[in-house]
């Protein structure tokens, strides 16, 4: 399901990780992913395993999967496998995709340019971390 | 004793949190961030509190309690307070010295305004938490 550019600008100005972007820098990360499909059940990223990837949820739903069991369901406008990336080391969990999946994909390496080329995604980025922290007990005010 | 301006610079750039950052960024860290000291038993974050800024603690050691359960004890490097400065929420657990302790202290502003200019903090920030939620275990996100 290949959307026009500004099909894709459209969705992509429609997510929380890209909402302070203007168009023209929206146009500039749609340049810089690429657009990809999965259909259900296929794993995209395996938990102990190398290779990395960072992807954002266009359309569908994963479910992450640690040792057989699901512990989150991911969809629109969620992110991931920048754990990993960030952190150098394998997934802690297997995605798999439950729907037909679209995403944008970005290659690990290229990950930590890309932030520091976008500041505003990278803030969107640390508040998403922090409300991940906040009801853990890892928090730490 | 007070730090002088370049023991703090030469404290700050050993922290983590810091490292990496340009030196304009240290500069001006040096310049705004303050000492802070806190006898034992002094609750330096209070839970529920607005947030207005974040701690990196240099000397002694602190408890990081929810309700009635302690969540982690600090060393020096590590820092705290810094949720409430980047979501604006109130602060979700409270911050107690267990001895005499020391602290820099970094206003929200100032460190929202460092992170605007310097990517490299807000990558070792992110990178800061994104350690701590994989050490969680309990809701893996990747």
């Amino acid at each position: 399901m290949a959307l026009s550019q500004d099909e894709l600008v459209d969705t992509l100005a429609g997510l929380s990780l890209f909402a302070d972007l203007s168009r023209p820098q929206l146009e500039q990360v749609a340049h810089k992913m690429a657009e990809e499909s999965y259909p259900v059940g296929q794993r995209i990223l395996r938990q102990g395993f190398t290779g990395t990837g960072f992807y954002v949820i266009l359309d569908g739903e994963v479910a992450v999967r640690i040792d057989g069991t699901d512990v989150a369901h991911l969809g629109k406008g969620d992110f991931f496998g920048e754990m990993s990336i960030l952190l150098g080391e394998p997934p802690v969990a297997d995605i798999v995709t439950l729907r037909q999946l679209d995403v944008l994909h970005l290659g690990g390496p290229e990950l930590e340019a890309f932030l520091r080329d976008h500041p505003p995604v990278m803030y969107r980025m640390l508040k998403t971390m922090a409300l991940r922290l906040r009801n853990t007990s890892q928090v730490r005010s | 004793m007070p730090l002088s301006d370049d023991e703090k610079a030469a404290v700050l750039a050993r922290l983590p949190l810091f490292a990496g950052v340009s030196s304009d960024s240290l500069t001006r860290l040096t310049a705004v961030a303050g000492e802070q000291d806190f006898a034992a038993g002094y609750y330096i974050v209070r839970q529920g509190q607005v947030g207005t800024g974040l701690y990196v603690l240099l000397e002694g050691r602190v408890r990081v309690i929810r309700g009635s359960d302690e969540l982690a004890v600090l060393v020096p490097g590590d820092f705290f307070g810094e949720l409430a400065v980047i979501d604006q929420r109130p602060r979700g657990a409270s911050v107690e010295a267990i001895e005499a302790t020391r602290c820099l202290a970094l206003a929200s502003w100032d460190l929202l305004d460092l992170l605007e200019h310097d990517p490299q903090l807000s990558l070792n920030l992110i990178r800061g938490l994104v350690a701590r939620i994989r050490d969680q275990g309990e809701h893996p996100h990747h």
